[in-house]
């Protein structure tokens, strides 16, 4: 009770303490240590080059970063469900080849048709949380099937790249409102509307169901409705990926999804979001992200072969999962 | 009452006798007729219960008597097969949790229902959150959990803390604040002192008594026989499914009580046991698990069934799963026939010739999609392999061997494990615990949910067992069975054994008494 | 219980596998009778072959509970260290033992993480496959000869005994020996275990963290194996040449009838999905169908397959229940006596 607290505080002064104050201030442990990757690297980033401390370069580097926060957005959301969603891939070339094709070869109302691309992406995830939810099947083989599923359609849509994203979108990804890079504009975007859904009842029951789905039921909440609106708004965020990789790439690319399912993965795990679901967020899965993006900038930077960049992307998934197991362990051993 | 409940009833031991009849029974919860079964065990067969508002109403019954499922229903968690559940004369529909809470059903679960990864306010007001335009507003969820903590003198607990950081009391304790947050009209506190300190437990009472006061209400669900008399207005004693009693709380002595959760035993279930060895095979000093259990002596001697005893929960899970290897020690030495004993895992114990079986065979003792023939010859592989490879013949006669001996239909050998009937895959994993001829045997409540027959057939084989020099260790939530099984058993109370009974002072009473007592239980 | 009706319930997903296969060839035969030609199951036959050296291991990880990301990268290893220490003139034999050797010792890299220090399968398996990736990329740049397949790889791989390609009968030997070791030998009931629930199994005095690092050391040295084959057939090896063979070992095994949560499925059963997913892509053009329709028919394949297990488990859950999953105790004790 209120003793056993007492003695395990007096026994262990200094790291609980930094918890409580991290916990006062809403900043989780976890996110100290992202936060401290992004940064070292950031900075490593910025004395190797000093010329990217500029609004503009700044804005072409986040350009790189979007695809990878949105699709790793998504896969944080399904993961925070116990979930994993192999489709993202597929949902994001459907988009991106849509996107280069119909809203390219059509003339007037582009944003209707980018809108009806979105909206037929939330479709496409929905048909995975339905599947998973309502069907029952596991969230690995339903977005596996699916994924193939769609690479196939997006295929069909686009067999080899090509195609003709809109000016519009070209423009708008490469540009500036009001001196700030649209890419910046983008990322400061997913991150205000995760920090609402958090804040939001929705946001809680989607931790509840995460955590433990028998105990949310008990407290009320439909698991399968939770999990039908992460799985549909997972498949909005890979198809917004998708859509600006297009105007990024300036032409479609229906093999360019594939990469970025594993990639994702990897960005929800160093950031700090559990694979057993109920804890993390979106925000860890951005600064993850980023510090990918500036390894591989890095990587370019010093004119090292690009080899060195995926064998330091693994090295340090390798190296935070490891860390962060071992540290879980002893803090198991500590509670028992 | 209706009549076939009133002859169930009858023809089990005294009934306190109630004037409640059906008609007059409006004001209030009114059960008629619940009826659930799960495959072939019926938890509820007709349990008919009438508990007034303004009044705690405590709901008594052994381990199995049908108490959880009773108030899983009311919860919304499982459904009825039949029978009526009516509040103030009009009926509530239960489908669903969220159904159960909006008919103002509130439960305080014993499997605590709260989420450790949340914080605490967020938990207290979970489908409440202050919100504006949809975003929770996170300041005053916390403030409004502080005044609800504050409300019910729990300024203690921290609002923003995770769930999970709390100690196993508190969560206990928030589990009924927010049971209590909204004015209930129906609470069930379900072994909700459990875990609690008497000073907690004292607060839970008052906060029962409060509720009742309020209008509510209350079931209370709990083993300490003290706590019913000093909050408890009326009892309703289920039994084997059955209400076999209900009245008001001064109508029954304690020895009433326990007379009617236990009833009348056939006696005949169980065998006779040979007397045992004298010299000790298995002792165990200052074992320690975990915080939870610890330190603990114990001693069995060859041939010997050795009960450990207790109220649910007070460690004896945890002591046997040390002693199978499947908890690491957090301290202790044994000695196995002079030898020192500590295995780091449950092959290591297996090598030792010490097996378990557990409680859980759906999750622990039974691989549920294979056969029962690779089930049972599971932990005995490396006796069947030759020249590398498993020895088709001889692990078809160790299974055909082990079904006999427990009593497997032989034909069942190919079927599936989880096809079968809960006795027979209980057996199955029993017999998967022979194959390897143990030395020390330790069953862990395996008799529960096994119907009858079987476990006159486990009886059986246990007493033959233990003849032919094996030691056991057993734990039954059944004290009935502790007490014919055992030729000696050691209570255990919060991870220590609080006493230790011969098989001359055996019974049911005596258990219970050394476990619960009169007395009450000091927190370690 | 009729103990042949057990026996053939028991495997009822891979007998579906086998049928769906001979349905799709018999479809495919009759549409265009060239399809039953020899030359055209020659053909098949080897192409599924390289599924069947990916999915292998594959099948022996997932059975355990795990996943193996690290097939494709593995398979690269093989052809492109063997090609390279070919040009150091340590090829043949003695090099393809040495190669495969490595890839076990990397799979044992995946169990260890795995196993002991509880990185769940995915992440572990996919940083350990970025790490081979990597050094791929940097061994790639060194070797001047262009990455030309070791002549014993392409002996291996087109060379025929009789009527029959080397490579089918090198698979075949490999499936043998895969269903001896799951049904015959004590480490197939461990593994079985392991993957249908590691609770009862560690309780039951299985290893289990010894049992996932087997697998996972299996695996490493198949996919590594099909690597060096692989290369062998096409001629030449790059980096990206097992890269179709992440989905397509994983899709033979779930099609193949095996639960990807672990504990039910069989190598045999893997290899009908393998020849089903080779001869649905070898029977697609015939009509006039191309690679996106392809696509989308493996994922409809798939989720087809998994719905249909499904059912036969759904049929098992049911009887379950009938066993009694809640725990009252017996209310006719009271009245027996």
């Amino acid at each position: 009770m209120t003793s056993t607290t007492v003695d395990t505080a007096a026994a262990r002064p200094a790291v609980p303490s930094l918890r409580r104050l991290l916990a006062n201030s809403g900043i989780s442990l976890t996110a100290v240590t992202t936060a401290t990757i992004l940064i070292v690297l950031a900075v490593t980033d910025f004395i190797l080059q000093p010329a990217l401390l500029d609004v503009t370069e700044l804005g072409y580097l986040a350009q790189t970063a979007l695809p990878l926060v949105l699709v790793g957005a998504a896969q944080t959301l399904v993961v925070l469900v116990r979930g994993i969603d192999l489709s993202v891939g597929g949902i994001m070339v459907l988009a991106n080849t849509t996107t280069a094709v119909w809203v390219g070869e059509q003339g007037g109302n582009h944003q209707l048709l980018v809108f009806a691309i979105l909206g037929l992406a939330a479709c496409a995830g929905l048909l995975n949380g339905l599947l998973v939810a309502v069907g029952g099947f596991e969230p690995f083989v339903a977005t596996l099937g699916t994924w193939t599923i769609f690479n196939g359609l997006a295929l069909k849509v686009l067999p080899t790249d090509g195609g003709a994203p809109p000016p519009s979108l070209i423009n708008f990804v490469f540009g500036k409102t009001a001196g700030i890079p649209n890419s910046f504009l983008v990322l400061a975007g997913v991150f205000v509307v995760w920090r609402i859904l958090r804040a939001s009842k929705l946001g809680t029951r989607i931790y509840a169901v995460g955590a433990d789905e028998e105990r949310a039921r008990l407290n009320g909440t439909s698991v399968v409705g939770v999990k039908l609106f992460v799985y549909a708004l997972a498949g909005l965020c890979a198809g917004i990926a998708g859509v600006l990789l297009a105007g990024v790439a300036s032409s479609g690319t229906p093999t360019a999804g594939d990469p970025y399912i594993l990639t994702s993965v990897a960005a929800v795990v160093i950031g700090g979001t559990s694979l057993a679901g109920g804890k993390g967020g979106i925000g860890l899965t951005m600064m993850a992200a980023g510090a990918l993006v500036f390894i591989s900038d890095i990587v370019t930077e010093v004119n090292l072969e690009t080899w060195v960049s995926v064998a330091a992307s693994s090295g340090l998934l390798l190296a935070v999962v490891i860390v962060r197991s071992l540290i879980d362990r002893v803090a198991e051993r500590r509670s028992a | 009452m209706t009549a076939g409940i009133a002859d169930a009833a009858a023809s089990s031991a005294g009934r306190g006798g109630s004037p409640a009849g059906g008609g007059a029974a409006v004001n209030g919860l009114e059960i008629t007729g619940l009826r659930k079964r799960f495959g072939a065990v019926r938890a509820l067969q007709g349990v008919t219960m009438h508990a007034q508002k303004g009044h705690v109403h405590a709901l008594l019954g052994e381990n199995g008597a049908g108490k959880s499922t009773l108030i899983k229903i009311l919860a919304g968690v499982t459904r009825a097969d039949g029978g009526t559940v009516t509040l103030d004369g009009a009926e509530l529909r239960l489908g669903h949790p969220r159904a159960a809470a909006a008919a103002g059903v509130r439960s305080a679960f014993q499997e605590l229902s709260t989420i450790p990864e949340l914080t605490v306010a967020e938990n207290l007001l979970f489908g409440r959150e202050p919100s504006l335009a949809g975003r929770v507003r996170r300041r005053r969820l916390r403030a409004r959990a502080a005044e609800l903590l504050a409300g019910f003198g729990l300024e203690r607990i921290d609002p923003a803390a995770p769930v999970g950081s709390l100690a196993l009391g508190d969560r206990q304790l928030l589990e009924i604040v927010k049971a209590l947050r909204e004015p209930p009209r129906i609470l069930i506190l379900d072994e909700a002192t459990s875990a609690l300190s008497s000073e907690d437990s004292a607060w839970v009472l008052r906060q029962a008594r409060l509720a009742a006061e309020r209008g509510a209400v209350v079931l209370f669900i709990t083993h300490r026989l003290a706590e019913v008399r000093e909050v408890a207005d009326r009892i309703t004693v289920l039994r084997g499914g059955h209400d076999v009693a209900e009245g008001a709380t001064a109508e029954f002595s304690d020895e009433q009580l326990i007379t009617t959760m236990l009833g009348r035993r056939m006696e005949r279930l169980y065998p006779e046991l040979a007397p045992h060895a004298a010299d000790a095979l298995l002792s165990v000093r200052g074992l320690q698990v975990g915080a939870r259990v610890g330190p603990l002596d114990l001693d069995a001697a060859r041939g010997e069934i050795l009960g450990i005893g207790g109220l649910q929960g007070q460690g004896q899970r945890e002591v046997l799963m040390a002693l199978a290897g499947a908890t690491p020690w957090s301290g202790g030495t044994a000695t196995l026939g002079g030898e020192p004993y500590r295995p780091r895992s449950p092959e290591a114990a297996l090598r030792e010739r010490v097996a378990l079986v557990p409680e859980d065979r759906q999750r622990e003792g039974l691989l549920l999609t294979h056969t029962v023939r690779s089930n049972v010859t599971l932990g005995a592989l490396r006796q069947l392999v030759r020249h590398g490879f498993l020895d088709g013949r001889r692990e078809g006669q160790t299974a055909r061997e082990g079904a006999a001996r427990t009593g497997i239909p032989a034909d069942r050998l190919g079927a599936l494990a989880g096809t079968l009937s809960g006795g027979n895959q209980q057996k199955v994993v029993l017999a998967k615990a022979l194959v390897g001829e143990p030395t020390v045997l330790l069953l862990y409540d395996c008799t529960r949910g096994v119907d009858v027959g079987t476990k006159a057939e486990i009886f059986t084989l246990m007493a033959q067992l233990a003849a032919a020099g094996t030691t056991i260790l057993f734990y039954s939530s059944d004290l009935s069975e502790l007490v014919h099984m055992c030729h000696r058993v050691v209570v255990v109370v919060e991870g220590t054994v609080r006493g230790e009974l011969a098989r001359e002072d055996l019974s049911e009473q005596s258990i219970l008494r050394v476990a619960v007592g009169t007395e009450e239980v000091a927190p370690a | 219980m009729n103990p042949v009706l057990d026996y053939l319930r028991e495997r009822r997903t891979t007998i579906a596998a086998y049928a769906l296969c001979a349905v799709l060839f018999a479809i495919a035969t009759i549409h265009s009778s060239g399809f039953a030609s020899a030359s055209n199951i020659r053909q098949l036959l080897v192409f599924a072959s390289f599924i069947g050296f990916a999915a292998l291991g594959q099948t022996l990880v997932i059975l355990a509970g795990g996943l193996d990301l690290s097939v494709p990268w593995l398979m690269a290893f093989g052809g492109l260290q063997l090609s390279n220490w070919t040009t150091h003139g340590m090829g043949g034999v003695l090099g393809i033992v040495l190669v495969v050797a490595a890839g076990a010792a990397i799979g044992l890299a995946n169990g260890y993480g795995v196993a002991w220090l509880r990185v769940p399968p995915i992440v572990m398996t996919l940083a350990v496959g970025g790490l081979v990736q990597a050094y791929l990329m940097s061994i790639g740049q060194l070797n001047s000869s262009g990455n030309q397949a070791p002549r014993i790889a392409e002996s291996i791989a087109t060379d025929r005994l009789g009527p029959i390609p080397v490579v089918a009968l090198v698979w075949l030997g490999f499936a043998v020996a895969a269903g001896v070791l799951l049904s015959r030998t004590a480490l197939g009931r461990r593994i079985y275990a392991t993957g249908a629930s590691d609770t009862v199994a560690t309780l039951s005095g299985v290893n289990v963290k010894r049992v996932r690092l087997v697998t996972y050391m299996l695996s490493g040295a198949a996919a590594t194996f099909g690597g060096v084959v692989l290369s062998g057939y096409v001629g030449s090896t790059y980096i990206d040449i097992g890269a179709p063979y992440l989905f397509a070992s994983i899709a033979a095994v779930i099609v193949g009838g095996a639960s990807i949560l672990g504990g039910r499925g069989t190598y045999w059963g893997t290899v009908a999905g393998a020849l089903t997913l080779t001869v649905l892509s070898a029977m697609l053009p015939l009509f006039h169908l191309d690679t996106a329709d392809l696509e989308i028919v493996y994922g409809i394949v798939i989720l087809v397959g998994v719905a249909l297990s499904r059912l036969g488990a759904n049929a098992l859950q049911m009887s379950r229940r009938g066993g009694g999953e809640e725990k009252p105790a017996d209310p006719e004790v009271v009245d027996v006596a």
